[in-house]
């Protein structure tokens, strides 16, 4: 267990008050805390693979950025005109 | 223990606390407009302080890039996805984007009226 993974653990705990607020808040605080969780999934991805020496698993850190960045724009999308 | 890796801690450590920081605010706050406003260090300093901490371990590596684009992809989207969410919170809550003169003179009105 290096530096690395001690902090992503760490870092994984802020995904609990996300966690809260999407299922407690308004539908608007609830986009807010899914866009922090994203942003916190994707940052946990680039220390593991820093933390387990994988170079191919930074690929995923990468996905992640930008398809978190296109699905919370369709939340957005939806929220602002239908739902 | 190199200067390298106290530089590594703490570049982690700072990265961490931006993204905690912000979930402890996203919870403190009820307002949704002060809840976007505390997501925004954590998708600012947090990519850019753990970009820093893989290049400080490995410069000029594969690793070193990818996390430098992923950074690069957060700190560029991050403020396009604010901006877009909190201009979505006031279409649902005014029903339009546009701030009309009659909003403004009623939002200034107190302040005016309690100077001297």
């Amino acid at each position: 267990m290096n530096v690395w993974l001690i902090a992503t653990t760490v870092l994984l705990v802020g995904l609990l008050p996300c966690l809260w607020v999407a299922m407690r808040g308004t539908i608007m605080s609830a986009l807010a805390a899914l866009e922090l969780a994203s942003t916190i999934t994707t940052l946990a991805l680039l220390m593991i693979a820093q933390g387990l020496r994988r170079d191919p698993f930074m690929d995923l850190a990468l996905v992640s950025a930008i398809l978190s960045f296109a699905g919370a724009l369709t939340f957005v999308r939806f929220l602002e005109r239908w739902v | 223990m190199s200067v390298g890796d106290v530089a590594v801690a703490v570049l982690l450590a700072l990265g961490v606390a931006s993204a905690l920081m912000g979930a402890l605010g996203l919870v403190a706050s009820r307002n949704p407009y002060d809840q976007l406003h505390f997501t925004g260090p954590a998708t600012v300093i947090g990519p850019v302080a753990i970009a820093a901490a893989v290049l400080v371990e490995e410069p000029l590596s594969s690793a070193g890039i990818k996390a430098v684009l992923v950074a690069l992809i957060m700190v560029a989207t991050g403020p396009i996805l604010l901006h877009a969410t909190a201009r979505a919170a006031r279409i649902r809550e005014r029903g339009r984007w546009v701030v009309l003169p009659a909003e403004l003179k009623t939002e200034e009105g107190p302040s005016k009226s309690s100077r001297p």
